[in-house]
């Protein structure tokens, strides 16, 4: 049987802080608060799997992702990344793993994203033909080759992210872990990372563990989605399942010149709304998105519509309310 | 796109060849990044001059005044401020990017890499010292040339080069204890403060520290300070290999010792971030 990539058993970060008491009391004396950000979970990942961690903010998902890349220490349980204990092995773990932090930049922003990648090369000790060789593969996939020689910070989010994930690929990693990749893009950036992150996990039979919070990333990318709360695991299933029972919904916005467009059809559910707006709720497992524009169109004086996945609050909601 | 093996390449040179190589990298990384922003370093070079300028007539109407009283200077006292300013104008804020990264969380993505961050920092911002040493000394005896004062001799100008280098370093890693106090302090700006006064006082920016009285002398010779900006400048104003010697014995002395406080306090502040995430 082959060794799991990941390894956790009943995980714990338990982070405390001091507060103060407000007014005079609070200059002699604080009270020591403890917060559980992660409350003793237990999953594997099998090697090749692609894994969707999701929950709401303080769920505690970018807390275990930082546990398991070794830069954050548990309060007690035990974690095995690759054969390693992240947090007592961080740096031949950082050999083996790559990492994307949405919200971070790992790149040098006053550098052009060639010079950061030629740095990376020296800090992971690469051989320059492997090197040269991962680097041309990815510029080609990614459409980098245009702004190779531009400043990281000069970039746009969507040339910046694609440059990010690049960078944590150069080295060749088994494992990789994405925190949000695809936070703030527009539609088709998202799309190309996606599309990127899937295939190339699967071309190259490389672990996938991402927190998003956006359902088309979990869709699109895992096959597995571990749902977690406050700190613990509650649903622990293939994508397909909770598609099927969670997923399976879109909201419609409509805005028109006149009163608010009523759509009746099987599925569809008229949501409250303001004058001009009309926002509809459909379960597509029921009718397709294109009916139900057509029959909001027949009905006419629409000036703007707007497709959306329900917001991952309105999807981890349903999930709590189903598993109680 | 071609499926590409994924593994680790095989790595046989002992880690601190390699975490030395990722270091040299970084520094230049650090030359190419000063070199590219040429008109930041211009402009540098034309505050240099202008500073000259101004404290060489200074030090001169000192001279000629005999403002200084019975003390005896040796030498040309303006070349000595050349040297000291050239070393101070030369340092990068690295206390400035330490505290930035540190308190702004900024720390995670270097952590994931398998080399030093600490190192790879240093590197980077002696890379930018070292153009600017190049470009500022170019300034300085272009200076010189054109005032007309009578230059050090060659093998002062040799022995300058080789303690403002360590000059430099000392200076970042006394900085750089002031920058990784963001592990635990709100701001790094007091600490700045008060290097930057002992620079002032011990280093010798305000005087050479031979004219101070005897007790005051002897601490600031063998303080870091000195290390940083007096041994350098006191060739300047009496040349000699047996000064050159003893300066280049403190130097690389404080160096060992500054570097050992700084991978201290990075170990004891890198504890702290990874039990408690973040500052």
């Amino acid at each position: 049987m082959t060794t799991p990539a990941i390894t956790v058993r009943q995980l714990r970060k338990t982070y405390s802080y001091g507060r103060r008491a407000p007014g005079w009391r609070g200059i002699l004396s604080s009270e020591t608060v403890t917060l559980d950000a992660v409350a003793g979970v237990d999953f594997e990942v099998a090697r090749g799997e692609r894994v969707a961690i999701i929950g709401p903010n303080g769920a505690g998902k970018s807390t275990t992702l930082k546990m398991l890349s070794g830069v954050l220490e548990p309060t007690g349980g035990s974690a095995e990344v690759l054969g390693l204990t992240p947090w007592r092995a961080r740096q031949a773990l950082a050999y083996r793993i790559g990492v994307v932090f949405g919200q971070r930049s790992q790149l040098w922003a006053e550098l052009p994203a060639r010079d950061s990648f030629r740095l990376l090369r020296r800090v992971y000790d690469q051989e320059a033909a492997s090197f040269e060789r991962r680097l041309g593969e990815l510029t080609e996939r990614f459409g980098l080759a245009e702004i190779l020689n531009q400043p990281v910070g000069r970039m746009s989010l969507g040339q910046r992210m694609r440059c990010e994930i690049t960078a944590s690929l150069l080295h060749g990693p088994e494992l990789l872990f994405l925190d949000e990749p695809t936070i703030g893009l527009d539609v088709t950036a998202k799309a190309a990372i996606r599309d990127f992150v899937r295939d190339h996990a699967r071309d190259h039979g490389q672990t996938v563990l991402l927190t998003s919070h956006d359902t088309r990333d979990i869709e699109l990318v895992c096959e597995r989605v571990i749902v977690v709360n406050r700190g613990r695991i509650v649903v622990d299933q293939p994508t397909d399942q909770l598609r099927k029972r969670f997923l399976g919904r879109k909201v419609i916005t409509l805005q028109s010149a006149g009163a608010a467009i009523a759509v009746d059809l099987p599925g569809v559910t008229t949501r409250p709304s303001q004058a001009h707006t009309t926002i509809l709720e459909v379960d597509t497992r029921q009718v397709r998105v294109e009916q139900v524009i057509a029959a909001a169109l027949a009905a006419g004086g629409i000036e703007d519509v707007t497709i959306e996945d329900p917001p991952m609050e309105e999807v981890i909601h349903d999930i709590y309310a189903a598993v109680g | 796109m071609t499926s590409t093996p994924l593994s680790v390449e095989a790595v046989r040179a002992p880690s601190f060849a390699r975490t030395l190589a990722a270091m040299g990298a970084a520094l230049r990384v650090g030359v190419g990044q000063t070199a590219a922003a040429w008109p930041v370093l211009g402009g540098r070079c034309l505050f240099y001059a202008l500073i000259m300028v101004v404290l060489s007539a200074l030090w001169d109407r000192v001279a000629a005044e005999r403002v200084a009283g019975a003390i005896a200077v040796p030498g040309d006292l303006a070349v000595y401020v050349g040297v000291t300013e050239w070393i101070t104008l030369s340092i990068p804020a690295l206390h400035l990017k330490l505290e930035d990264e540190i308190r702004g969380g900024l720390l995670e993505p270097h952590l994931l890499r398998p080399k030093p961050y600490f190192a790879l920092a240093f590197a980077q911002g002696f890379g930018a010292a070292l153009v600017r040493l190049a470009a500022l000394g170019v300034t300085g005896l272009v200076l010189l040339e054109v005032s007309g004062r009578a230059a050090p001799p060659p093998s002062a100008l040799g022995f300058i080069l080789v303690l403002g280098l360590l000059g430099v370093a000392c200076g970042m890693l006394l900085y750089a204890l002031a920058g990784l106090m963001a592990f635990w302090a709100r701001r790094t700006l007091p600490f700045q403060l008060v290097i930057q006064k002992l620079m002032f006082l011990m280093g010798g920016l305000f005087a050479p520290v031979s004219l101070y009285p005897g007790w005051l002398r002897q601490a600031s010779e063998a303080s870091p300070f000195a290390a940083h900006l007096y041994w350098a400048g006191a060739q300047a104003i009496a040349p000699s290999a047996a000064m050159f010697a003893r300066g280049l014995a403190w130097q690389v002395a404080w160096i060992v010792l500054l570097t050992l406080a700084c991978l201290a306090l990075w170990r004891a502040g890198l504890a702290k971030v990874l039990r408690r995430g973040g500052v």
